[in-house]
């Protein structure tokens, strides 16, 4: 069977519509640093405070990192040639990760004001939040590994709940390590291969 | 056998298509991002992006960026709608062809 000219040209239309929607929804930022440079802050911040017990090292850690993060992605967008359209799935997930810095921002040193803080209750909070933030990320853009990271954190915030304080810190290192560093690693490996396909598709 | 339905000649040329379908999927865009996802030139380009905001199924934003000026498109309900009308008709006609 020939297809006609016109049959030729409606497939052409179509070809050309799905192509672009692809063109505009591929997006790749470069977010995986940001996994291992929170990965190490946290482990500063805990070294810190197993160094001397100064009850404000978390703070300042965390305010210190915020700032550096902030200059790091300031200084990413500059170097672009031209800024990236968001997405509604993008804004989705900067929702999620902003909702989820704020809501520890203001609960942990409340708690810690409080008198209510321990350890315990310190790690369970945070896997919990991470695990609510990796897992509503990695549901929104349908990937398995950041899935996997959040149960790795819900896994973690049970356990924080039982043992000694000694078990709960290796729990919290052991999270840390395995959806901050190791996860943050792929997903640097994951988008620098998505980013040489673009530009082989470019 | 059901008529086949005429598709809108406003989104039917090649760049002003390319230029929606661009648009449906990000949330507003420049026009420079525009250019070089298209590989039209800048007045082809303004050119057909008048006739979608014409048409109503685009707005313009323009606003300046250290102290650099931006022009940010998005489409409009209007142009989803017309949008999505377009690719059902596109289907349809395909559909037909290919039955035929």
């Amino acid at each position: 069977m020939t297809e006609s000219n016109e049959e030729m040209e409606l497939k052409d239309r179509l070809s050309l519509i799905e192509t672009m929607i692809a063109e505009g929804r591929r997006t790749t930022g470069s977010w995986a640093w940001s996994f291992v440079f929170w990965g190490m802050a946290y482990y500063v911040a805990i070294a810190w405070t197993a160094y001397n017990q100064w009850p404000w090292a978390w703070l300042v850690t965390m305010t210190s990192a915020w700032v550096v993060c902030w200059a790091l992605i300031k200084r990413q967008q500059k170097s672009q040639p031209q800024r990236r359209p968001g997405t509604t799935m993008g804004r989705a997930i900067f929702s999620v990760w902003t909702a989820m810095g704020v809501s520890l921002t203001l609960l942990l040193p409340a708690l810690g004001l409080s008198g209510r803080f321990n350890l315990h209750v310190f790690v369970a909070i945070v896997a919990a939040m991470m695990g609510f933030a990796n897992g509503a990320s990695g549901m929104i853009i349908r990937w398995k590994a950041q899935i996997a990271t959040a149960f790795v954190w819900w896994a973690a915030t049970v356990a924080a709940c039982f043992g000694s304080d000694g078990q709960c810190t290796v729990v919290f290192l052991t999270a840390i390590f395995l959806c901050q560093i190791v996860f943050g690693v792929y997903a640097m490996i994951f988008e620098s291969r998505l980013r040489r396909q673009e530009a082989h598709h470019a | 056998m059901p008529e086949l339905p005429e598709l809108n000649p406003v989104i039917h040329g090649k760049l002003r298509l390319a230029l929606l379908s661009l648009l449906v999927g990000v949330e507003e865009a420049e026009f420079t991002w525009l250019r070089s996802k298209t590989g039209a030139t800048d007045g082809n380009l303004g050119a057909q992006l008048a006739k979608l905001e014409e048409a109503g199924y685009v707005s313009v934003k323009k606003k300046f960026v250290q102290r650099k000026p931006q022009t940010l498109y998005r489409v409009t309900e209007t142009g989803r709608h017309a949008f999505i009308e377009y690719v059902q008709a596109l289907k349809q006609m395909l559909g037909g062809a290919i039955g035929s």
